[in-house]
């Protein structure tokens, strides 16, 4: 037996068993190479694609802060809607669609083809989540529930409501679908407006049961935004401007209304607007908030200016007379003349008049670089801090070589652009006396004395609002405010175009009042008017005057008509007490 | 060499006198410790399948003590017997054998429900081991040949239920036996050339469209992520996400969130892997290592050719089990359903298991009946 076990031996090679423990070695460092290979030079990857599919962040939704106007009037708010989605798959899997008087009820209820609803479930049969219709009023939601269609289903959603319709369209702009703003303070003011969402950050299993919470961010709450807009003044501001557009067949006009001290916004309209509520169909220019995104040559209202830096120079007093009875300079082969002649005029002639001659009289005494740099003081080529989306800065160029006919015709409005809200801001600093304010959207209590600038003194803005005062009452009849002293400046101006001058008009006119205590300018432009009419004094001035009158009435400011001294020498004007 | 061995075997200790090989003993209870911690945390805490683990781990061991007290060579008595018994339960599963999970694998006695397959892992070697055992060396051609063929009959037969996993363990369990008894190169080379003609036949009549898919998936499984790659996917994400120093136990989130399937049976190297990492891992592998070479190391010293035969052979498909399951899990491997030995939570396989190793430890400490 012995023997035989000895054969056996020989028989069961040992040097396999050594093979065999050999290749097991070997077979073992493989495997654990393979494993050291995922854990140790793909784990990054890999643990990415752990948290991938274990990693979570829902937002906790909050409701969308209001917008109020300066007394609390509301412009913008969210009411809560319903938005009806579908689950393809479990539509597919209970076989729904074999409910056809549902689907036929929910197709008549939606107002659309029973087909078409259909089909977009059909056509993905196996996603989880289509829309149907977005923002159904509740009472469509609560006949949806009551078809309980499998697989279609409800989801809370707020959707914006304007109340002032087109009136402050252009301010306070809109949201899209999903609640975000996109024009307008919605846009600027989207995030204050939202607040923060907070979020969780956590952990699901595979079933998507939530694990632990790993972070929390606390959600902001969404604030209302108050807007310095008085809505009644903006109302007005609006219907005056809108019928006045359609008057005088324009194709749009802007109304800014600014308070002078605050440099708040009290209204600014433009036409033609848009109903925010339902923007199915409007033309894109009607969106345009002209009042901040267009800029016009200002013409004649920007004559103030020439005066103002003649005064602000000192060797041309509210006194001094200047003879502009040649009617007619050449400068470098070019005229600037008047339409008559005006003879000898003091600075306030030359306003009421509306003098291009003499206001280029005015603007060639002074240096060069004097001139020009009012223009820049008064924010002539830069934002007015109204931070509103689209806003621009007008053309005032920054080029060093100015010819004598360019700055003739710069003293008269001409080769500088400027948007009206621009235009509101150069009148507002006139009007409180010779300090830059930045304007504001927004209500607020008082300007931060950092952002104030003086750009002119107030001796000579007074002197200015004394002639401003002469041109409607001499000139300007149609921007008379009854019980009120007021002051503006018409203009009238060629529509630049392309390489010249057009044959389209802009009539525009500036004004402030009360001119005892100024409180308020208003701006008006009318855009190309089609009509016979066309002059700014004609067709601005008295949407001026409603507009003027209207807020000063609706702010309850003092009438100061009794503070006026009537001079007999209309040549002297009327000096104020 | 052999010769000094006699004076060792003059002094038995008491556990040689039990039947229990030591060494063998503590690497079992090693996998088997760490096994019950893992599947406590793969089960996401749940103390139930624990002791309903630690049960079937119970009667494991109890079997394993009883047939480590048999004499080895009582298996090569009865060997015929049993393969014509194994057989013949194979054809019943086939024929009446009730369905679980698509495959037909369970034999329903009346008074207890079993896998024939499962003893036909045990039953395989120690028949094949006799009958080479029969004959000199050098194995005639002829033999080698039949001794094929008693392999592949059970292995088609299982492979038919369809249990992909078993009869791979089956077949590799018979072919060592041929393999250790010195089958020449000729022949293996032979035979590899075979297997792989063999292949397309596999694959056309004798697979299912779900095995069918495990290749491919294995072959590109990020493919079908969500659908037959998923499995794959997942298992390498936990794998990969635990890095060197492992994320501790209970902490996988992959395992723990139940995003890894299978995750407390075949995929529990996944939720080893995250919970543990490398460092885990090579600790692991070196016991599953040691348990090899013990029982190689029993086979080499085994005095007889038939538990010579039958202790490699058993050592090997032991392997064969954790290099399968490794490979599968890591993505080496098509997904096959083979366990991790002693790790995994399940029954059958687990008794088998251990009555294989009962039967090593019979192998080493019996020398003495032999003589």
């Amino acid at each position: 037996m012995v023997k035989k076990v000895s054969k056996y031996k020989q028989m069961t090679a040992s040097w396999r068993f050594y093979l065999v423990i050999g290749v097991i070695v070997l077979v073992y460092l493989g495997l654990t190479a393979r494993t050291a290979y995922i854990q140790v030079i793909e784990p990054d990857m890999l643990k990415q694609q752990g948290d991938m599919r274990s990693l979570r962040t829902a937002a906790n939704k909050v409701h969308r802060g209001s917008i109020v106007d300066r007394n609390g009037v509301e412009l913008a708010v969210s009411v809560p809607v319903d938005t009806v989605w579908a689950d393809p798959k479990i539509i597919m899997e209970q076989n729904a669609l074999a409910k056809v008087e549902h689907w036929q009820a929910l197709a008549d209820v939606l107002d659309k083809d029973v087909n078409s609803l259909k089909s977009r479930v059909t056509k993905n049969p196996a996603k989880r989540f289509v829309y149907i219709e977005r923002q159904v009023s509740p009472a469509m939601a609560d006949y949806i529930k009551q078809l309980k269609i499998p697989g279609i289903h409800l989801r809370k959603e707020s959707k914006r409501f304007y109340p002032a319709g087109e009136i402050s369209a252009h301010v306070v702009g809109f949201t899209n679908v999903d609640d975000k703003g996109i024009e307008g303070v919605e846009r600027v003011y989207d995030d204050l407006l939202t607040g923060e969402q907070g979020s969780k950050r956590y952990r699901k299993d595979a079933k998507g049961n939530r694990i632990e919470v790993l972070e929390t961010v606390d959600a902001k709450p969404p604030q209302d935004l108050v807007l310095s807009l008085d809505q009644r003044i903006q109302a007005l501001a609006y219907r005056e401007l809108k019928g006045a557009v359609k008057a005088f067949n324009a194709s749009s006009g802007s109304v800014v209304v600014a308070d002078v001290d605050s440099g708040e916004v009290l209204a600014l309209a433009n036409s033609p607007s848009y109903n925010p509520n339902n923007r199915r169909n409007v033309a894109l220019h009607r969106l345009r908030n002209r009042a901040i995104t267009d800029f016009y040559e200002p013409g004649s209202t920007m004559k103030p200016m020439a005066v103002l830096s003649a005064l602000e120079f000192g060797e041309v007093t509210e006194d001094t007379v200047i003879d502009t009875s040649k009617r007619i300079m050449r400068l470098g082969g070019r005229r600037v003349g008047d339409p008559r002649n005006y003879g000898k005029q003091t600075p306030a002639d030359i306003l009421v008049n509306s003098s291009n001659l003499g206001t280029s009289m005015l603007a060639l005494s002074l240096p060069k670089e004097f001139f020009l740099d009012k223009f820049f003081q008064a924010g002539f080529g830069e934002s007015t801090g109204i931070n509103l989306i689209g806003e621009s800065q007008g053309i005032m160029h920054t080029r060093s070589r100015w010819s004598q006919i360019e700055l003739a015709t710069l003293s008269y409005g001409m080769g500088v652009s400027a948007t009206p809200i621009q235009m509101a801001r150069f009148y507002a600093s006139i009007a409180n006396g010779g300090v830059k304010k930045p304007l504001s959207i927004l209500k607020r209590e008082k300007v931060n004395s950092y952002d104030e600038q003086r750009i002119f003194s107030e001796k000579n803005t007074e002197s200015l609002l004394g002639m401003l005062e002469q041109v409607v009452e001499q000139k300007a009849h149609r921007a008379k405010v009854e019980g009120y002293r007021v002051g503006g400046k018409t203009g009238t101006a060629f529509k630049a175009v392309a390489g010249g001058y057009g044959n389209d008009y802009v009539g525009l006119f500036t004004g402030i009042a009360p001119i005892s205590d100024p409180k308020i300018v208003v701006i008006v432009v009318i855009n190309e008017p089609g009509g016979d009419l066309y002059h700014g004094g004609e067709i601005a001035a008295p949407v001026f005057s409603r507009v003027m009158q209207g807020a000063l009435r609706l702010l309850n400011i003092e009438p100061d008509a009794d503070t006026r001294v009537v001079s007999a020498n209309d040549d002297n004007g009327g000096k104020r007490v | 060499m052999r010769s000094h061995k006699h004076d060792q075997q003059a002094q038995r200790s008491f556990w040689q006198m039990l039947h229990i090989d030591m060494p063998l003993l503590i690497g079992l209870m090693c996998l088997i410790i760490l096994g019950g911690f893992i599947v406590y945390s793969a089960s996401g805490g749940d103390s139930a399948t624990v002791i309903r683990h630690i049960k079937r781990l119970s009667i494991a061991f109890v079997a394993m003590f009883i047939i480590a007290q048999i004499p080895p060579l009582v298996w090569r008595k009865w060997a015929v017997p049993m393969y014509i018994v194994g057989i013949g339960l194979l054809v019943a599963v086939l024929a009446f054998g009730h369905v679980g999970k698509g495959a037909q694998r369970w034999l329903n006695l009346g008074f207890v429900s079993f896998q024939p397959s499962e003893i036909m892992k045990l039953i395989v070697p120690i028949t094949i081991a006799w009958f080479i055992s029969q004959y000199d060396l050098p194995t005639k051609f002829k033999h080698i040949i039949i001794a094929f063929l008693m392999v592949i009959v059970p292995t088609l037969l299982i492979a038919k239920q369809p249990d992909l996993g078993t009869s791979l363990l089956i077949a590799s369990s018979g072919v060592f036996v041929i393999f250790l008894a010195g089958a020449s190169w000729k022949l293996i080379g032979g035979c590899a050339v075979l297997g792989s003609a063999f292949a397309p036949v596999l694959w056309m009549f004798l697979m299912k469209d779900y095995q069918k898919q495990r290749v491919l998936t294995f072959l590109n499984p990020e493919q079908d992520p969500l659908g037959s790659g998923y499995h794959i996917i997942q298992s390498k994400i936990a794998i990969g996400s635990g890095g060197l120093n492992g994320k501790g136990w209970m902490q996988g989130t992959q395992s723990q969130l139940e995003f890894l399937p299978e995750r407390h049976t075949d995929f529990i190297f996944a939720v080893f892997s995250e919970e543990f990492g490398l460092v885990g891992v090579t600790l692991l592998l070196v016991v599953y290592l040691a348990i090899v070479m013990r029982g190689l190391w029993i086979a080499v010293n085994a005095q007889h050719a038939f538990t010579k035969l039958l202790a490699g052979s058993i050592t090997l498909t032991f392997f064969v089990y954790v290099f399968v399951n490794i490979g599968m899990v890591s993505g080496l491997l098509p997904v096959v359903g083979v366990p991790l030995p002693l790790v995994s939570y399940g029954g059958t396989s687990m008794v088998t298991l251990m009555a294989g190793f009962g039967i090593l430890m019979a192998i080493g400490t019996h020398r003495r009946f032999i003589m």
